[in-house]
């Protein structure tokens, strides 16, 4: 990789004044509330009881005995597990077919790209209609035959299914789209002299042109992983955490803690957790993605 | 370079509009009451007099009605950063007690005090204000628990009355499902305003409780076995005779299937059950009738739920807020909506006496008010209990029973579980 | 290329394809319907009475504060994105062609702030804004959603900077021009589809935002996603009115996206090949 581009030193000097404003701009509004998090998850800020300023780790410790945190961890793994495989599976799936079952069909490709700007409150809202039985169509459809579709959201795993596929119908276009870019970068030659050689179309994808791809996919699903930890509008309006507390993720645990029940030091301390955990896997996204570049 | 050059004006205008706009303060025009509710018929009624007020005290007022989610949020946030924006806010009675223990709110003993039509206000709503010996609001609702039913599929099913206890209820309820339409909708949803406004009414009836004593002696005692009788009740109603989905539903989707025919019979708030009368937004009106909740072993215990308007305590000009209040909780104003909005959860005597509005209730069912008299009169004040920790715990223990009926947990272990966890709320 | 045929394969291909685009649109043919239903007609099949369509919910819309919300999010998202893009499309450049040992902090350290949980930063944010009377105004909103958009742009333009051949920047240089000019003049014209796509994200990541507004904002400047909610209310969920209000929170950006899939795909290249 090259060191710089220009001739003169007083060119690198430029280049940093242009790094300059961004710096300073994720100082101010980014840093500078990261500091208040880590600050108040230090304390005992309580909306009702007022604020103990004293510095300590309880919260932290607090942590590790709380059952209910626990279980949201459990949570949290099994949507951005399952939400990651679908979305890049499905991604994967439409990607490939675009190019190689319908690469005529052209228009297609803006239709599968709609999901994609919906939204995450109306994502929500519109899923929530469809798995409400005495709104949605899909219950009444199958009530023409005399099938009661079973309710979808009062069912633990029912319920994390629902939010896995509001979220996989949200996102496939993003990972289908970095997908067709990569594959855009590979170039048809080696099909070619494959098919030359006999090999059929299915071996072509799994022995050539999937391998090939497999940096691009590392990067998008943990680009996904990563995103999917975030959830909030999915399971505040669809779910509201329920049945019982089965979908509760973490992020949302830190909001139920920080607004429902006032510990807003204990939800800046779950927020730490998460931040730390996103780091540690934010820095192999980074690795990998460095690899790639100078690759 | 033509993208360039567009890229640059584009970013030109964009700035400009930045400061032009950003920077400019937002409230500019700042109105004398500014008044923040959410969304309920009363509210979005009363948000449209707001001419009235003006007429009436010279003072303009700004009535913003949002979503109850977003109301907590912002409300909270509000009392903490003291952030003085507001003048008159929604106070539910069940948040009450939190919000005098925070210091939230401001007072007004003495400005009720001094009010002449006071008496005119129906006593169990106005006391529920009173916490500390202080008035911290004055009430505009008063919606309590009633029962609506289909009096067709009831007949249909061999039964000519509405059951009147909740074992009869699981008669009815089995019969009812047997000739095919769901029975029975209540709310399931976990929340304190939500399942657990209408699931005490169950647990109460058949001598469940929260306390052991309330308010003397505040040891949990969800678990007993009269606690696990009534649970076990609402399980089976919502689980076996409940239609379809049951274990997400809240006020909205209880309502709406009342109102399109999807279900038999509802229970839910008084207000909520007009709406179900209502030709205009009820296709099945006129076959819908009314009744009073089901009594159990220990008697009748009707949910209630009384809502008010408070002033905040960094309120910069308390007279106005109280002035907004007092028009806002008038006869005057409360007939009006009574019969624009056919709002039936009035807080004042002089209302249910107004012919206009006895007329407008007669249309609507002949035994409407009546009926929501006696269940007021049997609902007990702290139906859902009167302490600050309550909507901490109501959210816990909803949570638990929600996970009871959609069969996550037992009926018996989602009760442990709720004393455990209403015991580390109060030890907190 | 191999040729066209029409096998077993090939239909059963298609068929999924076909089975995908039902999978994308019916949501949001259901929506369409939705928003023009009848309250008292929503809960019926529509085939049952397919002829009860009302505009109803428009008008619900239209005396709500939605109007003023949707022109809220569109001066706050619109606003951070040209700010975004001004500060972080030099700052992508710099990183993509400037000479620094600390890129590898620098693209976790974006990474990073893009994936930190917004919940962590809005409770600080919200006290800063309280003593700083930034609560409630659109500067605010902008200064909040630069968490969301700054490390995109900066991410994004990095990426697709990248791929400018170093000879056309040291062409110019050696013409005279200063880097800056350089920058205006020769990169980005060149770099056109990824900063087009660039801003485009920033745009719809700050459009998409709920939570930030849902804490910072207060009457005068809430955002559409959080006054969608409002139509929840205690009584009744007004489900054609949420319906239409999603059908409209997403139509701005259809054109935009369907107009700039290319350009996405394209940059997204940037991204992923070698």
């Amino acid at each position: 990789m090259q060191d710089y581009v220009g001739v003169q030193p007083v060119f690198q000097r430029n280049y940093n004044r242009m790094l300059l404003p961004a710096v300073i701009a994720v100082g101010i509004f980014a840093v500078l509330p990261l500091a208040g998090m880590v600050a108040l998850s230090l304390t005992d800020f309580h909306l009702i009881n007022g604020w103990d300023k004293e510095f300590g780790l309880k919260n932290f410790i607090r942590l590790w005995n709380d059952r209910r945190f626990m279980s949201s961890l459990n949570v949290m793994m099994l949507l951005s597990v399952f939400g990651v495989i679908f979305q890049v599976l499905l991604g994967l799936l439409i990607a490939v077919g675009l190019e190689k079952i319908v690469p005529k069909w052209r228009f297609m490709r803006g239709i599968f790209v709609v999901p994609f700007v919906v939204p995450a409150v109306a994502v929500a809202l519109i899923w929530l209609s469809l798995f409400t039985p005495t709104l949605s169509p899909i219950n009444a459809f199958f009530d023409l035959f005399g099938i009661t579709v079973p309710a979808i959201l009062t069912t633990q795993y029912g319920a994390v299914a629902a939010i896995v596929i509001a979220d996989t119908w949200a996102s496939y276009p993003f990972v289908m789209l970095l997908i067709l870019a990569a594959l855009q970068g590979i170039s048809g030659d080696l099909d070619e002299a494959a098919s030359i050689d006999g090999a059929t179309k299915m071996q072509i994808f799994f022995r050539i042109t999937l391998p090939l791809l497999k940096p691009a996919l590392l990067m998008v699903a943990l680009f996904r992983f990563i995103e999917t930890l975030k959830h909030f509008p999915l399971i505040f309006i669809m779910t509201n955490g329920g049945p019982g507390r089965t979908t509760q993720a973490t992020n949302y645990y830190a909001y139920i803690q920080t607004f429902q029940s006032s510990n807003v030091s204990y939800g800046a301390a779950i927020a730490v957790f998460l931040f730390l955990f996103a780091a540690v896997i934010s820095f192999y996204v980074a690795r990998a993605n460095m690899r790639i570049s100078d690759a | 370079m033509t993208i360039h050059k567009k890229l640059m004006q584009l970013s030109a205008a964009s700035l400009a509009v930045i400061t032009g706009f950003a920077l400019t303060p937002t409230k500019a025009v700042a109105e004398d009451v500014e008044v923040l509710l959410f969304s309920m018929p009363f509210t979005r009624a009363l948000a449209e007099l707001e001419a009235d007020f003006e007429a009436k005290t010279g003072l303009t007022a700004k009535i913003d009605v949002i979503g109850q989610d977003v109301f907590e949020n912002r409300i909270t946030l509000s009392f903490t950063g003291k952030t003085g924006d507001l003048d008159v806010v929604h106070a539910p009675v069940i948040q009450l007690q939190r919000w005098v223990k925070a210091g939230w709110l401001r007072p007004i003993t003495a400005e009720t005090a001094a009010m002449a039509t006071k008496d005119d206000i129906l006593a169990g709503p106005l006391d529920s204000f009173v916490v500390n010996g202080e008035q911290w609001g004055l009430p505009f609702l008063a919606g309590t628990g009633m029962m609506a039913y289909r009096t067709d599929l009831l007949s249909e099913a061999g039964f000519d009355e509405p059951p009147a206890t909740w074992e009869e209820m699981l008669t009815v309820a089995a019969a009812v499902k047997e000739k095919g339409t769901p029975a029975l909708a209540m709310r399931v949803a976990p929340g304190q305003g939500f399942n657990m406004f209408v699931y005490p009414q169950i647990m109460r009836a058949y001598g469940g409780k929260f306390f052991a004593d309330y308010p003397t002696d505040l040891t949990p005692s969800m678990n007993t076995p009269e606690g696990l009788q009534g649970l076990e009740v609402y399980s089976k109603l919502m689980n076996d005779y409940g239609p379809e989905g049951i274990g997400n539903f809240n006020f909205g989707e209880v309502t709406a299937a009342m109102q399109s025919g999807q279900v038999a019979m509802i229970i839910d708030e008084s207000g909520l059950i007009a709406q179900t009368l209502d030709p205009e937004k009820s296709q099945f009106a006129d076959k819908i009738s009314i009744a009073a909740v089901p009594s159990g072993p220990a008697g009748r215990s009707p949910a209630i739920a009384v809502h008010g308007l408070g002033i905040p305590a960094d309120a910069p000009n308390a007279e106005a807020s109280f002035k907004f209040i007092e028009w806002a909780t008038s006869e005057e104003t409360l007939t009006k909506i009574a019969i624009s909005a056919g709002f039936a959860d009035f807080t004042r005597a002089s209302v249910a006496d107004n012919s206009d509005v006895t007329e407008r209730f007669k249309s609507i069912h002949p035994d409407f008010l009546s009926l929501r008299v006696q269940m007021l009169n049997d609902a007990i004040g702290h139906y859902r209990p009167l302490i600050p920790q309550w909507p901490q715990i109501g959210q816990a223990v909803g949570e638990n029973i929600n996970a009871a009926v959609n069969g996550i947990m037992s009926n018996q272990e989602a009760l442990e579980a709720a004393d455990e966890e209403i015991a580390n709320i109060l030890a907190e | 290329m191999p040729k066209a045929r029409t096998g077993p394969k090939q239909i059963i291909g298609v068929t999924m394809m076909l089975a995908f685009v039902g999978f994308t649109l019916l949501p949001i043919i259901w929506a369409l319907i939705l928003s023009f239903r009848p309250t008292t007609h929503l809960f019926e099949p529509i085939w049952e009475s397919p002829t009860f369509l009302t505009l109803d919910n428009f008008n619900t819309l239209a005396r709500s504060d939605f109007p003023i919300a949707l022109f809220n999010s569109l001066v706050t998202a619109g606003s951070s994105t040209v700010l975004a893009m001004i500060i972080g499309v030099p700052a992508g450049f710099a990183l993509a062609k400037g000479r620094s040992h600390r890129k590898f902090i620098a693209s976790w350290a974006l990474l990073l702030l893009r994936m930190a949980p917004p919940v962590g930063f809005v409770i600080p944010l919200f006290l800063i804004y309280l003593n700083i009377g930034l609560l409630d105004t659109w500067a605010g909103l902008i200064a909040a959603y630069m968490v969301l958009t700054l490390p995109l742009v900066v991410w994004s333009s990095w990426t697709s900077l990248a791929q400018i051949p170093d000879e056309l920047i040291e062409a110019s240089l050696l013409d005279g021009a200063t880097l800056f000019q350089t920058l205006i003049k020769v990169v980005l014209p060149a770099a056109r589809p990824g900063i087009v796509a660039t801003a485009v994200l920033a745009f719809l990541i700050a459009w998409n935002d709920f939570f930030f507004a849902l804490i910072i904002t207060r009457s005068s400047t809430v955002t559409a996603p959080v006054s969608v909610m409002n139509f929840v209310s205690y009584a009744s969920v007004d489900w054609g009115s949420i319906a239409l209000a999603s059908v409209v929170l997403t139509l701005p950006t259809v054109p935009v996206i369907i107009f700039a899939n290319k350009y996405i795909v394209q940059s997204m290249g940037g991204a992923v090949k070698g």
